[in-house]
């Protein structure tokens, strides 16, 4: 974060954005000289390094960036007094042997009011002169310097460009792949407030208490503080307000990783665990390989006015559940876990540490029909299959149902499954389970999908047609005449009566026959 | 049952009435206020005998006062005002004029938590030990790395602005010292953020160039007292004299100074601008962040204007009248810190700049007091407020070209002390821009006078 008057923007038709600085060679070339200027500065005066960066500026340089990249090195640094004595006292042993008698307006009192205290404290005039101010901002010593790449330095400008222009938001919306917990956390921590819906994505609105009332760039600083939490996900669409001081206009401010990741440099994220029994249920979980896929952190479940943020999500076809991992807890927390839980129609499973409660459990094992699960230690594996299987058999019985009952008449000459299943909202699995079982008049079923009967027999005399001729052909020209009539021959070879013969790997080389009977 | 309390600058009132105060905040599902109308609200519940429960304030406990401040009769009759407009309001009074008494008073008369926010850090300490030396009770402060929370508590305007999310609830009486400051666009929101009903604002500028002050009667409350330094002037305070005088640059800085204020002149003609107000010079300012030229021309002013402001011969005039009234307690002001300095090395008296560590400048403006020190050179840091008990003199090497701060300066020297008269000179390059900002200055503050 930079002071505002470093910061410097563009606006265009109601948007606005920081002036970036390009990762050009002639910015990197700035850059590289200033760092040389603090790294050879070691044991030199501050001023020293604002005279380096005033050359730029002198050259015509944009004063904004060269003032900004000093800062951030400044930053990086550490400036000391090396005076032998302290300034502090030094002066006011000076002013008081000036004292009563008043200023010192001629030459010859000065100079015996230097001498005097000089002598004091042994040392000469010239000595002292120098170090009167020793102490101030621009007199002191560069003593240590952390060096940066000239990179890192200018997207650290940029980063902080952005920060900055954030000072000046009234509110912040953005939607992200992940690091959903650590966000929600920090918006808390900050005093902010949120708000989620549902566009093509969970969206979430940020601004403040105050923000009810008027239009307030109150928030703005702590919306700045929140941004490197929102990009340390893989990615993120940000969208902030902002009410320009000079024009009093509100201006759009947008940022979306795919164009500014690199202008901000990619910061890693590591997939941290909040606690070990997690990580050790998501290990044993995954080498189950029980055909649920797992994941950690999904995204928000919207709960009315709140948010929940799941521990894990377990999906498998369309079916989707959530669990959460509940450390030290109250019967309180619990039932209002539970209040929110209700508002949700998704399922969630909450997994709770017996050991870790400061109330007895009598309350809540009353509440059987909630999907809790008790642990010690570590999260139990079959009661979670269990459920989960429960509520997939559940999902697909009623899928099965809906579909047995559902009255479509099929006239398309191929019928995928999945595009089918699509349409009308059930599971693949669903479909190809009852379109197999109870096949539907004229039509013969293949692997991923049923194909007209008509059809069928059709491509299969163009086939046999070529074959009757040699005996066998090219698989290519099979595969294309297939694609004449929709339909994907190597699923459906084995019901057309061929089989393919391979000639090494080489799809060109390969043919197909008649199996033999 | 209507429910209320503070939530983070705010109240929330969960319950099935609304009131003419709050707006419903779809986020949380409940009505919002802002703090300020706390007072109204409670009316409003209790006349609409609407049953209420209340846990909105969190007030630190009481302390025993032992009171033994005296008040003067327009003291007297300035805090009577305020009482009977339901402790609310703002007072005028020039500096000096015994304001702190009267705010104090207030704490004592009235016997609850109060807050007092003042602009600078040195004001905390001042409040601080007028608080232990007139009330007998130790007090609180909030800023300058301080967070400690009393009955009585004494915060900057910066501290009470940014944690006003958790002392919102916390006092039942707020006094805004140099109250002026409260209109400005964030540090109104501290008049919005906290619930205290009683509300007192202190200042000797009412009026703010930018008509800001008209929002003062809605977070304060009105004007309730009013007395100009004339009025007190002689009786109350001591009269000051105020003097001019020119100096002449030198030929080589007279050249330097023509020569760059031709380069800022050139580009406000060639693109047609006229300076009339301080509206003009902040348009002005703003051109300078996008066009280059225009930055230029801004800087070859400034370079221009700190010419005149640090030539040799002010500081060889300052020397001259320093040396005439050796004996006299002075200050001497400068806008330049590195004029400061300057001033500071050459005549070896002590500076006070904003770079100044706290301790010392507390060292300094103590010896100051008790006549170790006879002079400081200093730059606005002193602008208001801060007591320097009886300096006779002022110089002034350069303005701010404000009539707050020069009223102010002014009233720095307006202590009263028997038989004294204070004076002030003001020390203007000759033919330059700065005689321009130091006329419209001084005619300003005569207007004001009216």
């Amino acid at each position: 974060m930079l002071p505002s008057n470093l910061l410097t923007v563009w606006k265009r038709k109601g948007i606005i954005q920081p002036r970036y600085a390009q990762l050009s060679a002639e910015n990197l070339q700035v850059a590289k000289k200033l760092i040389e200027a603090h790294k050879h500065g070691i044991g030199k005066k501050k001023k020293n390094l604002k005279k380096v960066a005033d050359t730029f500026e002198d050259e015509g340089y944009d004063y904004h960036f060269v003032r900004g990249l000093s800062l951030l090195l400044d930053r990086r640094s550490v400036f000391k007094c090396t005076s032998k004595a302290n300034p502090f006292t030094l002066r006011q042993k000076i002013f008081q042997a000036t004292g009563k008698n008043g200023p010192a307006t001629t030459m010859v009192q000065r100079r015996s009011i230097i001498e005097e205290v000089a002598a004091q404290l042994e040392i000469s005039g010239e000595e002292l002169e120098e170090m009167i101010y020793a102490d101030l901002e621009s007199e002191l010593i560069l003593k240590e310097f952390k060096p940066v790449s000239t990179l890192d330095l200018l997207e650290e400008y940029n980063l902080s460009l952005a920060q900055t222009l954030l000072f000046d938001a009234t509110e912040l919306r953005f939607t992200v792949s992940g690091n959903w917990q650590n966000i929600f956390f920090k918006t808390k921590r900050l005093g902010l407030i949120y708000e989620a819906y549902k566009e093509d994505k969970i969206w979430v609105r940020i601004d403040g208490p105050v923000s009810l009332f008027k239009l307030t760039r109150r928030y703005g600083t702590s919306l700045a503080k929140l941004l490197p939490a929102i990009i340390s996900s893989p990615k993120w669409t940000i969208e902030a307000k902002i009410l320009w001081k000079f024009t009093n206009k509100i201006y759009t401010f947008k940022l979306e990783s795919w164009k500014h990741s690199p202008v901000f440099g990619t910061k890693k994220t590591i997939e941290a665990y909040d606690s070990a029994v997690e990580e050790n249920f998501a290990n044993r979980f995954t080498a189950l390989n029980s055909g649920w896929r797992l994941k950690r952190e999904p995204e928000p479940v919207i709960a009315g006015k709140y948010v929940l943020i799941p521990d894990f999500s377990f999906e498998r076809e369309d079916a989707k559940l959530y669990m959460e991992v509940v450390g030290f807890w109250t019967t309180e927390y619990l039932m209002r876990k539970i209040a929110k839980l209700k508002k949700i129609k998704e399922h969630m499973l909450i997994a709770v540490d017996e050991s870790l409660s400061c109330e007895r459990l009598t309350k809540l094992e009353k509440q059987k029909r909630l999907n809790i699960v008790y642990y010690r230690k570590k999260i139990p594996l079959p009661p979670i299959l269990r459920y989960l299987q429960d509520s997939y058999n559940k999902t697909r019985i009623q899928q099965t149902d809906f579909l047995k009952n559902l009255k479509v008449t099929f006239t398309e000459p191929v019928i995928k499954f999945e595009e089918f299943a699509k349409r009308i909202g059930v599971s693949t699995e669903v479909v190809r389970a009852v379109l197999t079982e109870k096949i539907p008049n004229n039509y013969v079923p293949l692997p991923n999908s049923l194909i007209r009967k008509d059809k069928l027999e059709k491509l299969k005399k163009r086939l046999d047609r070529q074959i009757d001729k040699t005996g066998r052909i090219a698989l290519n020209k099979a595969t294309q005449i297939a694609q004449k009539e929709q339909v994907d021959l190597t699923s459906a070879i084995s019901t057309l009566g061929y089989r393919i013969i391979w000639h090494g790997i080489n799809t060109e080389n390969a043919e197909i026959v008649k199996v033999e009977k | 049952m209507v429910r209320l309390w503070f939530d983070k600058g705010t109240i929330l009132l969960k319950g099935d009435v609304g009131t003419p105060y709050g707006k419903w905040d779809p986020r949380v599902g409940c009505f919002r206020i802002k703090a300020l109308y706390y007072r109204d609200v409670l009316g409003y519940f209790e006349e609409s005998k609407i049953p209420f429960e209340d846990n909105v304030q969190q007030l630190p406990p009481l302390e025993t006062l032992k009171s033994t401040v005296q008040l003067r009769s327009y003291q007297e009759s300035a805090l009577e005002r305020w009482q009977r407009n339901e402790n609310k309001g703002v007072l005028v009074l020039p500096t000096a004029a015994g304001k702190t008494y009267i705010a104090l008073k207030a704490v004592d008369v009235l016997r609850v938590q109060a807050l007092i926010v003042v602009p600078t850090l040195d004001l905390i300490d001042q409040w601080r030990s007028r608080i232990k030396e007139w009330l007998g009770v130790e007090s609180g402060a909030v800023g300058g790395g301080e967070n400690n929370v009393r009955m009585i508590t004494v915060a900057t305007y910066d501290s009470a602005y940014l944690q006003a999310a958790f002392l919102g609830n916390r006092f039942r009486l707020i006094v805004f010292d140099e109250v002026h400051h409260l209109a400005s666009p964030s540090y109104m929101q501290i008049a919005e953020m906290y619930t205290a009903p009683y509300r007192m604002g202190l200042t000797a500028t009412y009026e703010r160039i930018d008509e800001r002050h008209q929002l003062l009667p809605r977070l304060v409350g009105d004007l309730v007292f009013s007395v100009e330094v004339d009025e007190l002037a002689g009786k109350h305070l001591a009269p000051y004299t105020y003097e001019k005088k020119f100096v002449e640059l030198s030929m080589k800085d007279q050249q330097l100074y023509d020569r760059e204020m031709e380069i800022f002149r050139r580009y406000l003609r060639e693109n047609r601008i006229v300076m009339k107000s301080p509206r003009d010079f902040q348009r002005f300012i703003m051109r300078t962040g996008r066009d280059p030229r225009a930055r230029e021309a801004l800087l070859a002013r400034n370079r221009a204007l700190k010419t005149a402001l640090n030539s040799q011969e002010k500081i060889t005039a300052l020397g001259k009248m320093l040396e005439r009234n050796k004996k006299e307690k002075a200050l001497i002001f400068t806008l330049h810190t590195d004029l400061v300095y300057a001033i500071s090395r050459q005549f070896l008296i002590p500076a006070i700049t904003y770079l100044t560590p706290k301790k010392e400048r507390r060292e300094i403006l103590e010896s100051f007091r008790k006549g170790n020190y006879n002079t400081i050179v200093t730059s606005q840091v002193l602008d208001e407020g801060i007591d320097v008990p009886d300096a006779t003199m002022g110089y002034i090497l350069s303005g701010t070209g404000s009539t707050r701060a020069y009223i102010q300066r002014l009233g720095r020297l307006l202590r009263k002390v028997e038989g004294k008269k204070a004076r002030l000179i003001e020390i203007v390059s000759k033919e330059t821009l700065e005689v321009r900002m130091s006329r419209r200055r001084t005619q300003k503050s005569a207007e004001g006078k009216k």
